[in-house]
């Protein structure tokens, strides 16, 4: 240690006497970290682990200084001048080749090199437990709701008629024991949970009265209920296979819906980003600092996806067995109701917040509207839309303003503010045909 | 009272077990006539199943080999995946005529696809290297002399086929947009900073 100490000592020493301009006495880490950072080395290198480039803790050992300044400086011309460490190397790595750093001093390179040296090693991977696969044992449930429910029915029933049978064998007891004054006190069998007076009352006006403040706000309830939730999934936000957070992404990071909703202007599903494009930012952000060395196991799970290896070599990362990810749908429509994301997003310049909500405040996307027909037909009829600076709508706009112009059906024309309102209603937004067929 | 008492809990019962039919969180909730709503054609992004004849279980079948699909026909370029097809795209890969000119398209894609790192005037300063600062590449920003010397076949190949942390952009800009992206690219090089962004701004607003 001490002799290699000095060996680094008379170089840098070396180069204070023919390059004076950047005397140092000896190789500074805190001078080698800014010196890193500032170069971006940390863009293709990483300390402890392949990433573009080699991992670089060790290298020292691997390589002479002389051979590292010139590789660090200029590889190419280090490469040309045929050292052959310095062409294999480059084969590789698949002929990817490193940025040119003349900008550094000999000097400098070795501060680089003496805080890749003394840089600390992380801390231990901490023992995570089993991977829980969140996705097994999630399957629809609905069916043992519905068979509770209709046992808690019949056991109601049962203990229903039980009631009854008690009452009637008791009242018949009773007469045969002539006791009358009992067998009428119990006459019907509603009187034990009810007040005495509305005991004593005409069963028929009881049965009303009874409809009247039970029954209707039920089928009040029961009626709203029905229309606004049964077949309605709006609030659905479903565990996926991949934690993937769109506040974060779409959020902080403001990434463009498009970006990985790249069809939604072409097509008519907005597509689910193939993995592709996650390895777009995911290939380098591994976010090993959190996990303690390790790969956040949600980036993990990207990689076994595409049977992608992070310490492959180039042109050997990925394998032979991916296996596609079994996202969960959650807008879902009736395959009697069509509906197209370019219409809407390309003609009718929609933001995609419209009708998905603020997405971007999502961690676990839920869906935020109801996707009713009523809530179609209702946008329908009261978004106005821009047809002067828009072609889809020309044929409208110029019926309108013929119409206006020759002052015939043109109240249609006029929100309730007085202002000139265009709505997709009135070029045929409310077909029937447009979106049943 | 316990009558009382037991009506307030029927009552809130039948609420409890109705509210509990409200689709929250994994629960899609009650459904009428669930053969309805799932449609039996195969719709773009349904699970099916029973379709254990598709490549990797997936509900879509892989494109014929050597189909092209409509827009995504590479016109012109050939350079393989490597270090000898980056050195050999800087000469032997030029954008096809009719895109000679940056044009609103151009800085439309770049906004969607490149702003989230490079920033929307090419200075790396997008959200996310601010995030992850390590994912930045040597060069500072396009006004670089790096940039400004680079030839366009290599930026196009590059956002063909990725270089060090950027990854491919093929399957979602298309082979002319990756063009238009790659004349926005050398327009922000050399006109640099904001001056730039207001005169394509300008320019989309008289010609749309």
């Amino acid at each position: 240690m001490n002799k290699n100490r000095f060996k680094i000592w008379a170089i840098a020493s070396l180069m204070a006497i023919t390059t004076p301009t950047f005397a140092q006495d000896a190789p500074n880490a805190d001078n080698g970290k800014k010196l890193y950072e500032a170069n971006n080395c940390g863009s293709c290198h990483a300390l402890d682990k392949k990433m573009v480039g080699p991992a670089l803790r060790g290298v020292h050992e691997r390589r002479s200084e002389e051979w590292l300044i010139q590789w660090i400086r200029n590889n190419k011309k280090f490469r040309e001048s045929g050292d052959p460490d310095a062409n294999k190397l480059y084969q590789e790595y698949g002929g990817a080749a490193m940025n040119i750093f003349e900008n550094l001093t000999p000097a400098q390179v070795l501060d680089i090199v003496e805080y890749i040296k003394t840089a600390p090693a992380p801390s231990a991977p901490k023992t995570t437990g089993p991977v829980v696969d969140s996705n097994a044992g999630d399957q629809d449930d609905s069916s043992t709701k519905y068979i509770l429910l209709i046992l808690v029915a019949v056991f109601a029933i049962v203990l229903m008629v039980l009631a009854r049978v008690k009452n009637t064998l008791k009242r018949i007891a009773a007469e045969r024991d002539g006791d009358v004054e009992s067998s009428k006190k119990h006459d019907r069998w509603y009187q034990k949970f009810l007040p005495e007076k509305l005991g004593k009352m005409n069963p028929t006006v009881l049965a009303i009265f009874t409809t009247l403040i039970i029954g209707l706000p039920a089928a009040w309830y029961g009626y709203k209920f029905g229309i606004t939730e049964v077949g309605v999934q709006k609030g659905y936000a479903p565990t996926q296979p991949i934690a993937f957070s769109h506040k974060l992404h779409a959020g902080e990071l403001k990434l463009d819906c498009k970006y990985c909703h790249s069809t939604v202007e072409e097509s008519k599903s907005a597509s689910i980003p193939a993995l592709n494009t996650c390895m777009n930012c995911h290939k380098g952000v591994q976010l090993t600092d959190k996990y303690h060395g390790e790969i956040s196991p949600e980036i993990k799970k990207i990689y076994a996806a595409l049977d992608y290896d992070p310490e492959g070599m180039p042109g050997k990362e990925f394998g032979n067995n991916p296996k596609p990810i079994r996202w969960v749908r959650i807008h879902n429509l009736p395959d009697h109701a069509y509906f197209n994301h370019s219409q809407h997003v390309v003609v009718g310049k929609l933001q995609c917040q419209s009708c998905h909500g603020p997405i971007e405040k999502m961690e676990v996307v839920q869906q935020w509207s109801t996707l009713q027909m009523g809530w179609c037909i209702d946008c329908h009829r009261n978004t106005g839309i821009d047809a002067a600076n828009n072609n889809y709508y020309a044929a409208l706009h110029s019926k309108a303003q013929k119409d206006l112009k020759e002052k015939q059906n043109h109240s249609q024309y006029f929100g309730p503010d007085g202002k000139v309102k265009i709505t997709p209603a009135m070029n045929g937004g409310l077909e029937c045909a447009k979106c049943h067929y | 009272m316990t009558n009382k008492f037991n009506i307030t809990l029927v009552s809130a019962l039948t609420v409890i077990a109705l509210g509990s039919c409200v689709s929250r969180g994994n629960d899609p909730g009650w459904e009428y006539a669930p053969d309805m709503y799932y449609s039996k054609g195969y719709e773009p992004y349904n699970q099916a199943d029973s379709f254990k004849t598709n490549p990797y279980g997936m509900s879509m079948r892989e494109p014929v080999v050597g189909s092209v699909a409509i827009g995504k026909i590479d016109h012109l370029y050939s350079m393989p995946n490597t270090g000898e097809g980056y050195e050999a795209s800087a000469t032997s890969v030029v954008a096809p005529a009719g895109i000679d000119q940056i044009d609103t398209r151009g800085k439309y894609m770049y906004d969607v696809y490149c702003t989230p790192c490079h920033g929307a005037e090419g200075n790396n300063d997008g959200e996310v290297f601010k995030k992850v600062s390590t994912l930045k590449p040597a060069w500072k920003g396009y006004t670089d002399e790096y940039i400004k010397t680079l030839p366009e076949g290599k930026i196009y190949h590059t956002l063909t086929y990725g270089k060090n942390n950027m990854g491919s952009h093929a399957s979602v800009l298309k082979p002319v947009d990756r063009w238009k992206v790659v004349k926005y690219v050398k327009f922000l090089s050399s006109k640099g900073g904001s001056s730039a962004t207001a005169v394509v701004s300008q320019d989309s607003t008289s010609t749309k």
